[in-house]
């Protein structure tokens, strides 16, 4: 007979390992925190994404949806979609709408009597409704709060008089239309030709939907199209991808979440050591006797394995069943922003992937005490009670480095975007292994340190550094967390600076869509007459997409790349282009020649540096456009360097004015204010002299610009949080396995006179020294993290808002120091005659 | 007439403990046969190396140097797993201070050693050793629900149930009153008995060794005198 069989073994571990898993709790209650976090940010994720798929019909508001912009679809296209079902037209674009006393920027949707193909439209006061009839507008809440009107009033878009019909409630596809530079504001199909808003060369968007008759493969049906239509400048969607905007952000903040949720479980994992650790500790004599009766060193390790599996079980389970029953809370919080399917979400890939992150966190953390205890000679065990386990991390190497590698493997495998995942984990990794040496730098510090006078700060210095002292493991797990809090203000505040103070200062105030080619100084006089001084930029604006590139001879189709070359977004869909006669402003040339004024000869173009690379253009090569369904092509005379910061406008492609002004087309144009002017009746006066063109306000998207940061900040805020739970876990831990210790220290100083309050006193200074410590730790490591984030990876400006850091990182620092004097309490009421005895 | 190997065989063992200038010579060369079915006190001050030889006789420790069979095998050949297989079964040792496992009940405490030598009537085989040692009515308490005396009973139950034909009792009435002691020393020399097994008593009660086959004194780590009473 060799070793113990396993249901021996585990009958045996079974008798000893307590009811309630006393001494196990700390790896309990760090694997409930951790497995939690990744339960509930997998199955939140996973509801989006259900909710995202299940209702891709009704966010798309069909099965299939071709989009184009500039144009209806063509008889032969429309008729194309017919033979797969019913189909509804509307057209999207940027518009204004007034009252005799106000106005404001829209988005105007204009649909066919089929619409809604899916879904239902909700007005204010509950009442359903499909599209509005003839003359009518639904109208968002926000427009008519700004217009100040209500059902049945009059106001104008462009040329045309519309009565609100009334205010929308719910839109049913609103998901799928994107980020909007507007409120919504719903009218009949032929109302913006009424209105003049679809002129050649008016910017809008045409959708056409389709809802199929039968079951046909949406994929397949999209496939037809552009084959059949190659050249058409289609963007489709299908009801698979009803949001492929909302879809990639999900995906990616959830992939993000869950490696913070990671780095909390690794933060959980130094408590899952320590708790193993003072668990074998407190076994030690169990260990021996077991050794004693003849249990081998394989029947040792797997007794305790199986208890600590059985504990990491527990503790995942109920991560698992609190993670799962958190994400209706979660879910109601995002209720308005994100469709998530509402009541209890059991995702099972979730919860396995989270339960596995739990359990293979405790296998790298438990593995070296269990592998250390395992090696202990019987009578060893014995003999050194009062020595902390310890032995070579070489008998730990095996399990910790599958565990770790399965770890990795887990969070890379089926990761949106890997080499990123892989990035993160490696920093979250350097992050801990440099606070798991600054800890021993402090503890190594605390001993050199000159003994001070006072006998309570001397005590409290001892105690950072006496033998099996937490100082090293605390500094990690609470430096973390706290690092991570000023991290996140750090990023987040700055990030709020440069938007609130420096973007404004270098964007314009207004943009300005559709402004008629031969009234541009009507315009600029219109604009100088309400703010005196205003800088004006005007470009021309058109649509196109790019249907060829390369050498002459021999061009890449783009319809016929099977993928995308990295960072050539530009190919996909159709583009803004211009024409100019100069090199816009903030374009730096880097290749090629600009053309001279009025040049005549060959359409050129002036490609964007960065597009050049990623599709291997260079100068002297063609680029084919689709414009207004007209092939035209140029060459390309020049790379340019784009300032993409300028916040202006910015074009990938500028064509030679030769190369496009014959096309119809309006102008596009910024209005900045002079500094400390108001926009006055800027905006009413526009849109009385342009009724067609369209203004878009800067400042409400920067603040909704900052609500979205805010809104991702918390988030991370909250996965970040449970990274500084865990850390308490570990503090609470590792002041419980120095129970005795402290207990014998505290017993002796009330021996030889010391008053409660002295003790207390030493219970704060010990654990004020630690916090401050930790403190100073966080600021410098976060706010140096923060400062690599914002000035290296954004380019952005530092600005932190210091007392919100400062404020942040005292009430984690305040929450520590409370946590550790609420758990030596106890000890002071400890009564010196009583705990000798015991001790 | 049949000779039966001796129990144990150690020649010119030596134990050192700690390294460099903090080692300590504990066992200085021992000399020591003993007869199966033997019983034997080892007698010897505080410090006089009888718990250290004990360790070193029933595997607990590996010696520095010289030669030990115990029981057929070659001890100085085995590593630490090899000795702890080498005990199941064969090895039953009671210590002074009981050493019982806290978590576990009478019962399981005395199952443990018969499940790790793989037998399988373990639990049935506990409670009849229980019985045995008059604690019938108390297989399902704790360790901290018995007293010192019934402590020690489990512990003698528990290292005869395997039936190991040799028995290891260091100090077995040092933690206990004398009437409880003396109860105790019945039941394990009544024990042995029946079962036959091979008894060594570590003491340094006089009284306790006269009732041993064989009185060996240690004194500074060396055999002082071997006698038959």
């Amino acid at each position: 007979m060799n070793s113990l069989s396993w249901p021996a073994a585990w009958r045996i571990a079974r008798r000893d390992l307590h009811r309630r898993f006393r001494g196990l709790r700390l790896l309990l209650v760090c694997l409930f925190l951790g497995v939690g976090a990744l339960a509930a940010i997998g199955t939140l994720t996973s509801a989006i994404r259900g909710e995202l798929d299940a209702q891709g019909r009704e966010i798309l508001g069909g099965d299939l949806e071709v989009e184009v912009w500039q144009r209806p679809l063509n008889e032969a296209e429309t008729a194309f979609l017919e033979r797969y079902g019913t189909i509804s037209r509307g057209l999207r674009m940027q518009a204004m709408a007034s009252t005799a006393s106000a106005a404001t920027p829209i988005e105007l949707k204009a649909v066919d009597a089929n619409w809604p193909l899916y879904g239902t439209l909700t007005l204010d006061g509950g009442s359903t409704m499909g599209a509005p009839p003839p003359g009518q507008a639904w109208i968002a809440e926000g427009a008519a709060e700004r217009l100040g009107i209500g059902p049945g009033d009059l106001f104008r878009i462009g040329t045309a008089e519309v009565r609100v019909g009334g205010i929308i409630e719910n839109e049913p596809d609103r998901l799928s239309e994107g980020f909007a530079l507007g409120q919504t504001v719903i009218v009949p199909l032929d109302l913006p030709a009424r209105a003049g808003l679809t002129a050649p060369g008016a910017m809008y968007e045409s959708k056409t939907r389709v809802a199929f008759r039968g079951n046909p493969d949406p994929l397949g049906v999209e496939s037809a199209l552009v084959q059949q239509f190659p050249d058409a400048g289609f963007d489709i969607r299908t009801r698979e991808r009803a949001s492929p905007g909302a879809e990639r952000f999900v995906g990616r903040m959830g992939e993000f979440l869950t490696l913070v949720g990671l780095a909390a479980l690794a933060i959980a994992g130094i408590g899952i050591g320590g708790g193993v650790a003072s668990y074998l500790e407190a076994r030690r004599g169990s260990i021996a006797t077991l050794k004693i009766l003849g249990a081998t060193s394989a029947d040792i390790a797997r007794i305790y394995a199986l208890q600590i599996g059985a504990a990491a079980l527990a503790g995942s389970l109920a991560g698992l069943i609190a993670g799962v029953a958190v994400t209706p809370l979660l879910a109601q919080a995002l209720e308005g922003l994100l469709p998530v399917r509402t009541g209890l979400v059991v995702d099972p890939p979730s919860l396995v992937r989270a339960a596995l992150f739990g359990l293979l966190v405790a296998l790298v953390f438990a593995a070296p005490p269990i592998m250390w205890a395992r090696q202990f000679p019987a009578m060893a065990l014995m003999r050194s009670r009062v020595s902390p386990l310890a032995g070579s991390w070489r008998s730990a190497a095996l399990p910790v480095g599958i565990g770790l590698v399965e770890i990795a493997a887990l969070a890379l495998i089926g990761s949106p975007q890997p080499w990123l995942s892989a990035l993160f984990l490696a920093g979250a990794a350097a992050m801990l292994g440099l606070l798991a040496l600054l800890g021993r730098g402090i503890r190594a510090a605390a001993a050199k340190w000159p003994r001070p006078a006072n006998p309570i700060v001397r005590a409290a210095l001892a105690n950072l550094h006496r033998p099996g002292s937490s100082t090293g493991a605390l500094v990690t797990a609470l430096g973390f967390g706290l690092a991570a809090f000023v991290l996140l203000a750090g990023v987040q505040t700055s990030l709020d600076a440069n938007i609130a103070r420096s973007v404004p200062d270098r964007a314009p105030d207004y943009f300005v869509l559709d402004v008629p080619r031969d009234r541009l100084g009507e315009f600029e006089a219109a604009v100088q007459a309400q703010a005196t001084g205003a800088d004006i930029d005007a470009v021309p604006t058109l649509r196109g997409a790019i249907l060829s590139y390369g050498p002459k001879d021999n061009p890449q189709i783009v319809s016929q790349l099977e993928e995308l070359p990295e960072g050539a977004w530009a190919l996909r869909g159709e583009r803004g282009l211009t024409y100019a006669e100069h090199l816009p402003r903030g374009n730096s040339l880097v290749a090629g020649e600009w053309w001279p004024e009025n040049y005549s000869g060959e359409p050129l173009v002036s490609v964007d540096a960065e597009l050049a690379r990623a599709a291997g253009l260079k100068v002297g090569d063609y680029l084919t456009v689709g414009l207004l369904g007209v092939e035209r092509t140029a060459r390309i005379a020049s790379l340019r360097r784009i300032d993409w910061e300028s916040m202006g406008f910015n074009y990938v492609l500028v064509f030679s004015p030769n190369a496009l002004s014959d096309a119809p087309h309006n102008l596009a144009a910024t209005i900045t204010l002079p500094s400390g002017t108001s926009a006055g009746g800027l905006l009413r006066e526009l849109v009385r002299l342009f009724p067609s063109s369209s203004v878009i306000e800067v400042g409400p998207l920067l603040t909704q610009a900052r609500d979205i940061l805010g809104q991702v900040s918390m988030a991370i805020l909250a996965a970040a949080g449970v990274a500084v739970l865990a850390g308490i876990a570990v503090l609470l831990g590792a002041i419980a396995a120095a129970r005795a210790a402290r207990l014998y220290d505290t017993v002796i100083l009330r021996v030889l006179g010391a008053s409660r309050r002295q003790l207390l006193m030493l219970q704060l200074a010990e654990f004020g020294l630690l916090a401050a410590v930790l403190a100073a730790v966080a600021l410098v490591l976060g706010s140096g993290l923060a400062w690599l984030v914002i000035v290296q990876l954004f380019e952005f400006e530092w600005l932190p808002d210091w007392p919100r850091i400062f404020a942040v990182l005292g009430a984690g620092t305040v929450l520590v120091l409370a946590f550790a004097i609420g758990a030596s309490l106890p000890l002071l009421r400890a009564r010196p005659a009583q705990a000798l005895r015991s001790l | 007439m049949v000779t039966r190997p001796p129990a144990i065989e150690a020649r010119d063992l030596r134990l050192t403990l700690g390294e460099g200038e903090a080692a300590v010579e504990v066992l200085r060369g021992i000399d020591l046969s003993v007869n199966t079915g033997e019983t034997l006190a080892l007698l010897g001050p505080s410090g006089s190396g009888k718990s250290s030889l004990m360790s070193v006789l029933s595997g607990l420790e590996r010696a520095s140097s010289g030669s030990l069979t115990v029981a057929g095998a070659d001890f100085e050949r085995l590593d630490e797993d090899a000795l702890a297989r080498a005990r199941r079964g064969r090895i039953g040792i009671v210590l002074q201070a009981f050493h019982l496992l806290p978590t576990m009940t009478a019962q399981e405490n005395v199952a443990t050693p018969l499940e790790l030598a793989g037998q399988p009537d373990a639990w049935a085989r506990a409670a009849v050793e229980l019985d045995a040692v008059g604690l019938g009515h108390r297989l399902t308490h704790y360790p901290s629900q018995l007293s010192g005396g019934e402590q020690q009973r489990v512990a003698i139950a528990r290292a005869i149930a395997p039936r190991p034909p040799l028995v290891f009792a260091d100090e077995p009435t040092g933690n206990l009153d004398a009437s409880t002691g003396a109860g105790i020393v019945e039941l394990l020399f009544d024990r042995r008995a029946e079962t036959g097994a091979t008894l060594v008593i570590i003491t340094h009660d006089e009284e306790l060794a006269a009732r041993c086959d064989r009185v060996v004194t240690l004194k500074d780590g060396r055999i002082a005198s071997d006698v038959t009473p």
